[in-house]
């Protein structure tokens, strides 16, 4: 069962429409990652794949990669899940968790602390001492 | 809040005269960077907490199984119902017994005695809280529970609470100083790619371990000792940095289960009697521990299981066998019966493991091997979380020395709580004396470093700098070392500072989420770390805890001394100090 899988990927950088991508994963072994098959590996693997090795401007998010952060959310054939905690299969289709919060690619906006933020979109700065 | 002026690369200039600076600016949003955030802010001062990426989905906290140690003495005051007689004192001797007495003493006696007002405060808040019965290491069940992802949601909402405000996807590259103080930090927006200054009158590290820079691991991503390479370059010092805890039995295949310890949660740390074999089916541990056998402490399973596979009887993926086939299947199918973490359909964390249970019926051993898990080591600090360096603090994984060479389980929920407090009361006091800041000295400098791989059009590609770093701390920095890689090391970890550093480029030229870049300001980061690890363990020539020397062993020497480290110049440099026993000498 080893061997090349097709992924699609919805693409989508700055305001450019969003496309969806077809890439080729090669086999694990080539691609050097220590599964038989790429059943043996996470949508989460396969994206740090394709970023080392084909698109470097890939962007996706990962930190725990045990399903309990949630920053790897994405929609993955229709169902938003974790990609660090679904294994790879051939013609599966990888989109933003929701566009309407899309940031970059599968990067959605998953802020916990929105309304207290500053930075970029500017909001307030240092608070007076109370 | 004024902003500088755009400037090529879409980076902003200094601040100026008119520059905005925060009280306390703190470094990391794990369960330590916010309960100083939450102190601070207490204290009346302005706080500022900066992630690398989200706040409450990132770092070791939100992955913790939850254990925090606490006396049973102090757990009785709180009204819990447990074993009184266990006290302080007894917690404390455990401490340092099981950290073969390299802990600073001062701070082991910090975190037992403060540990029950921050748990009150929690339960106050309407935390979840459980009751430890029997937690291994320990002499008595001493301490609660509050699961990881709990925890991190309570104490970033109870910090939202408190006013601190927050800067997402800022990963932090270096600090801002003026006439050796710490102004500030300096860093990459990694949302715009905007490199920007933010200043400060106290800053707070708390960016946890620098497990991330081995390739199997428990911990998070993102964890590659930043916080201590800024804290070096800003003037402070490392301590026993060749000190990291690998947690036994963690699964090495498949890829998508790599690193994770259920087996070991299943096994030896349940107290079930899963049998660790070689390739020949040799129980190994009687070599090490013929009483407790697969039930010894973590550093010796670990050591014991890195020996066997440097020794050439490991199995084919790099690890050994994790057998229960002499135990009646019954003892498997029973265990979600008796053990709350787990249910009876095997789902956990974020996977199925049935399976792996499966195998293990069919009466297959699962193969495994130690996985980088915590940093015992790190940036030296006192009770206040100080460093040293004016203006700069540090609490929770990030810092070294509480746990001295081994650490017990659920001491470092402790120790993220008690020194985040310390580190959030010593700054906001300290902020409230000191200047209002000044541009940093070295922002042209910091600014230059952050930007060099957005410049350059052509180079190394970060990500095979940081693969050459992993496999070279995988290596050399295993369970077990010796000093012919050691040294082998060094000199490849310098090769790459002196030729690939000063290389690294961008494959892409967007500014925005651009990894390569966040890749190439973890390289620049990882290798004084990694140099400090290597420093501290060539120069520690006898097998001590987590640190095991597969050339020495058995020797010991006269006196037991700590590995510091600090930056002299373009140099790190190396001195051993004597450990101080306060309150426990190794002979009592
Ligand atoms: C799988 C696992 C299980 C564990 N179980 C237990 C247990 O049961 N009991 C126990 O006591 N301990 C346990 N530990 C250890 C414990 O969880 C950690 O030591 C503790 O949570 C560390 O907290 P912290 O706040 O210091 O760091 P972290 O929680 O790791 O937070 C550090 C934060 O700093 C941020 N950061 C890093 N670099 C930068 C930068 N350059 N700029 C901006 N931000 C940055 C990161 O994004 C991260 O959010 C476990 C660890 C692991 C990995
Ligand atoms: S990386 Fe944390 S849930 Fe996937």
């Amino acid at each position: 069962m080893s061997g090349a899988v097709t992924i699609h990927i919805r693409l989508r950088r700055d305001e450019d429409a969003a496309r969806l991508t077809t890439f080729e994963l090669p086999e694990p072994s080539v691609a050097g990652i220590s599964a038989e098959s790429w059943s043996g590996a996470s949508v989460s693997t396969a994206l740090q794949y394709l970023q080392r090795a084909v698109d470097p401007g890939l962007a996706y998010s990962l930190s725990c990669r045990r399903g309990l952060c949630d920053t790897c959310a994405m929609r993955i054939d229709g169902v938003v899940t974790t990609a660090c905690t679904v294994p790879v299969h051939d013609g599966m289709v990888i989109e933003p968790a929701k566009p309407g919060i899309f940031l970059r690619d599968t990067i959605v906006e998953l802020s916990l602390v929105r309304k207290a933020r500053i930075g970029p979109e500017g909001q307030q700065g240092p608070v007076a001492h109370d | 809040m004024f902003r500088g002026t755009r400037q090529g690369l879409g980076c902003f200039v200094g601040w100026g005269s008119l520059m905005d600076h925060w009280d306390v600016i703190v470094i990391g949003a794990g369960g330590a960077g916010l309960t100083a955030a939450r102190h601070a802010r207490a204290e009346g001062a302005s706080v500022l907490v900066i992630n690398k990426s989200f706040v409450g989905r990132s770092g070791a906290t939100i992955t913790s199984g939850g254990g925090i140690s606490v006396a049973g003495e102090t757990l009785v005051k709180l009204g819990y119902d447990v074993d009184g007689g266990d006290t302080e004192e007894n917690f404390i001797h455990d401490t340092i017994r099981s950290g073969h007495f390299l802990n600073d003493q001062r701070l082991v006696e910090s975190m037992v005695v403060g540990v029950g007002e921050e748990v009150s405060y929690l339960r106050d808040k309407g935390v979840r809280i459980g009751v430890t019965k029997k937690a291994p290491g320990h002499s008595s069940g001493r301490g609660i529970h509050i699961t990881g992802p709990d925890m991190q949601r309570a104490v970033t909402s109870i910090a939202v609470k408190a006013g601190v405000r927050f800067r997402e996807d800022f990963q932090s590259a270096g600090l801002l100083t003026h006439d050796g103080a710490v102004v500030g930090v300096a860093g990459l927006d990694r949302r715009t790619g905007e490199v920007e200054a933010i200043h400060g009158r106290t800053v707070i590290l708390a960016t946890g371990g620098t497990t991330s820079n081995w390739r199997l691991r428990t911990a998070p991503e993102e964890l590659t000792g930043d916080g201590h390479a800024m804290a070096l370059a800003a003037g402070a010092e490392l301590i026993d940095m060749e000190m990291l805890q690998f947690l036994p039995c963690c699964l090495v295949a498949p890829e998508i289960w790599r690193g994770l310890q259920f087996p070991w949660t299943i096994g030896p740390q349940a107290g079930v009697r899963a049998w660790l074999l070689n390739k020949y089916g040799e129980r190994f541990l009687a070599r090490w521990d013929p009483e407790r056998m697969e039930l010894a402490t973590r550093d010796v399973v670990a050591a014991a299981s890195a020996t066997e596979v440097l020794e050439g009887r490991g199995s084919p993926s790099g690890g050994v066998y994790l057998s229960w086939a002499h135990l009646p299947r019954d003892v498997i199918d029973n265990f979600p019966r008796w053990s709350k973490s787990y249910s009876m359909d095997w789902r956990w964390q974020g996977f199925d493991m049935n399976p792996l249970i499966d195998r293990i019926r069919a009466g297959y051993a699962i193969e495994v091997a130690p996985a980088a898990h915590f940093s015992l080591g790190g940036i030296r600090i006192d009770v206040d979380g100080a460093t040293g360096v004016p203006g700069l603090y540090a609490c929770g994984e990030a810092t070294g020395a509480l746990h001295g060479g081994n650490r017990l389980s659920g001491n470092a929920g402790s120790q993220m709580l008690v020194q985040g407090r310390q580190a959030g009361l010593a700054a906001a006091r300290a902020a409230k004396s000191n200047t209002p800041p000044v541009t940093g000295q070295n922002w042209a400098e910091l600014k230059e470093t952050i930007e060099a791989p957005a410049r350059r059009d052509r180079g190394i590609v970060p990500l095979e700098v940081k693969q050459r770093l992993t496999g070279l701390a995988e290596t050399a920095l295993a369970p077990v070392r010796n000093g012919v890689m050691l040294g082998k090391a060094l000199e490849e970890l310098r090769d790459i500072a002196r030729n690939a550093l000063p290389e690294l480029a961008n494959r892409t030229s967007d500014p925005g989420y651009n990894r390569d870049w966040s890749d190439a300001l973890e390289c620049q980061a990882s290798v004084p770390v990694i140099e400090a690890a290597l420093l501290g363990a060539l120069n520690r020539t006898s097998s001590l805890g987590a640190h095991q020397r597969h050339d020495t062993t058995g020797s010991r020497p006269e006196r037991l001394t700590h590995s510091i480290t600090s930056r002299q110049g373009d140099e790190l440099v190396y001195k051993a100090e004597p450990v101080k026993f306060s309150l426990l000498a190794p002979a009592a």
